[in-house]
């Protein structure tokens, strides 16, 4: 039944980002039969966790998960601990080591903090597949600073022709930024409290802005091949190439496309007066042209 | 899960629709839980709770505007079957919440001492929305265990599917005479889901005393004067809800990631791949694509 499949992720693009994991979480309960389905294809906020063995952290998603433990990047340990954990085959986790230091550098690079992680499986046709991760929170210092957070998940599979590889890379970047505003300190220019007249009692306003959510863009390329490595150079090239065309879009979207709507929904300007403009000038063209 | 659960799950996806999404959530969940029986009874309270909480709008049989279906709407007595009131029209009716439409209008007879006022607050409220508003919807209520407190309520939205958005702005405010104090709030939704899924909801509380001069004027002059109160704090929250926006792609979204590296140049990854720790690299200079 697809068409069960495509309801649940119609119903994930429409519901609140900011609760995608209660969300998930009842259609599982709903659907126990279809859990991998829908767990395989709804991005969630990656999850911070702790390497015991190097105390190092890295981040949890779908693809580090093997039953109800997490493989870490930087050990290869399941924590909890399993004896049967799935891991990359010697030659891969060798790639998957470099992946993770250069990535790192590429994560310390754009997002000056944060916790990066590589993940790669081997594919049975021989090829493999990987997922990059990024995650960035910015915890407000006071209850009226800005907070926020960029999760990227980069998932691609590559399979090699000769001295050519092929990629497929589907890349999601979950984004929220959460505003405050009270009464007293720190509100910004926006909220001035009037000096005259109207005492401190009687004079209150407070509100929240919340924008939230998640795109996604996928895109196929062919990259030269001269030895394992190029892998990296390769995915590294898509990836830093689509976060930078995505967090264009991003931008776009947060501070253009949804200011644009609310500007739809209500004028700064008074429209009666426009319009009584516009018709005295239509006037005044007739008045002329008589 | 049982039948309960699945009403529950049910009901809270609905609560969550987004502007004039409600169709669409329905039947994706009508397809997740495919048992339309048990659907159709149980989630009729959260139907309800949905619309009365979203100020959805009815057109009223027999006029030409359209009214707001909201708790302050609602005149029958707990027991009785559930009716609202159009005060525009003085004319009650019942809504039915799953087809969104109004029938049996009957004739309201409104509290006679408070009419003229909530009369005046209710034309001055039509002036606003024009003045404002692209197609917005407003009613003014009485409030009969409340004499001398009245209830402003607007709503507007935009809904295009075709372009993957929709939109929402919900206005209230209690005018309460006794205390000569107005009490309002201000939420805002919008979803844009063209490839993706991005949310917008601001919240705004908000309220201000009346001066003297407001409170005795006549009625239609106090009630223009009060709304040009709220006209002014929702002026003031728009460009503040800007200044939001500015602040936020400033500040976070920009010390969230970078747009660039320091260096102003993409990653040289074959150079990259030739250190072997990030820290050793912030040290040494030749790595930021030099080439």
């Amino acid at each position: 039944m697809a068409d069960l499949v495509d309801s649940m992720l119609d119903l994930m693009r429409r519901l609140p980002p900011t609760r995608t994991e209660e969300n998930v979480a009842a259609l599982v309960s709903i659907c126990p039969d279809y859990a991998d389905d829908l767990l395989g294809s709804v991005d969630q906020p990656l999850q911070l966790k702790t390497d015991r063995a190097t105390g190092r952290e890295y981040l949890a998603c779908d693809y580090n998960r093997d039953g109800e433990s997490y493989r870490s990047p930087w050990s290869n340990e399941y924590d909890p601990p399993l004896d049967d954990g799935t891991v990359p085959s010697p030659k891969l986790r060798k790639l998957e080591i470099t992946a993770n230091e250069a990535f790192d550098t590429y994560r310390e690079m754009y997002f000056e903090g944060g916790v990066s992680s590589v993940y790669l499986w081997d594919l049975d046709d021989g090829g493999f597949a990987g997922v990059v991760l990024l995650k960035k929170t910015m915890a407000p210092a006071t209850v009226n600073d800005p907070s926020g957070s960029w999760d990227s998940i980069h998932v691609f599979e590559t399979s090699e022709r000769g001295r050519q590889a092929h990629y497929k890379l589907t890349s999601t970047v979950m984004l929220q930024l959460v505003t405050r505003k009270g009464n007293e300190g720190g509100t910004g220019e926006g909220v001035k409290k009037p000096e005259v007249k109207k005492g401190s009692d009687e004079w209150k306003r407070d509100g929240e802005v919340s924008l939230s959510g998640s795109m996604t863009r996928q895109t196929e390329q062919d990259w030269p091949i001269h030895d394992q490595s190029s892998h990296i150079t390769n995915t590294g090239k898509m990836i830093e190439e689509m976060e930078i065309k995505m967090r264009n879009l991003l931008q776009e979207v947060y501070f253009g496309k949804t200011r644009d709507i609310v500007y739809d929904l209500r004028s700064v300007d008074d429209l009666e007066k426009a319009r009584r403009q516009r018709e005295l000038q239509k006037e005044l063209v007739g008045f002329i042209k008589r | 899960m049982d039948a309960t659960e699945c009403i529950q799950a049910a009901s809270s996806f609905l609560l969550q629709s987004p502007p004039g999404e409600i169709n669409d959530v329905l039947n994706d969940v009508r397809n997740i839980i495919s048992d339309d029986d048990l659907l159709q009874e149980g989630v009729l309270p959260a139907l309800k709770e949905y619309n009365i909480a979203q100020f959805i709008t009815v057109d009223v049989p027999g006029t030409s505007h359209q009214s707001i279906v909201s708790e302050a709407a609602r005149v029958s007595l707990e027991g009785e079957e559930e009716r609202f009131v159009d005060p525009r029209s003085k004319t009650t009716f019942i809504f039915d919440h799953l087809s969104l439409e109004a029938s049996d209008s009957q004739p309201f007879e409104p509290d006679a001492e408070h009419e003229p006022f909530r009369v005046a607050l209710e034309s001055a409220t039509i002036s606003y929305l024009s003045a404002h508003f692209h197609d917005g919807v407003g009613a003014v209520f009485s409030r009969p265990n409340n004499p001398k407190e009245y209830v402003i309520q607007l709503v507007v939205n935009k809904y295009n599917p075709t372009n993957y958005w929709s939109g929402r702005w919900r206005s209230e405010y209690i005018v309460n005479l006794n205390e000569n104090k107005v009490s309002g709030k201000i939420l805002v939704n919008v979803h844009y889901y063209e490839q993706g899924n991005v949310q917008l909801s601001a919240t705004h509380n908000l309220s201000f005393a009346l001066p003297p001069a407001v409170v005795t004027s006549a009625s239609n002059t106090s009630a223009s004067k009060i709304l040009a109160l709220v006209e002014d704090e929702e002026g003031k929250y728009q460009i503040s809800l800007n200044e939001s926006y500015q602040e936020m792609g400033e500040k976070t979204f920009k010390g969230l990631r970078r747009a660039l590296p320091m260096t102003r140049q993409k990653i040289d990854w074959d150079k990259v791949l030739g250190y072997k720790l990030g820290a050793e690299l912030s040290s040494s200079k030749g790595v930021f694509g030099s080439s």
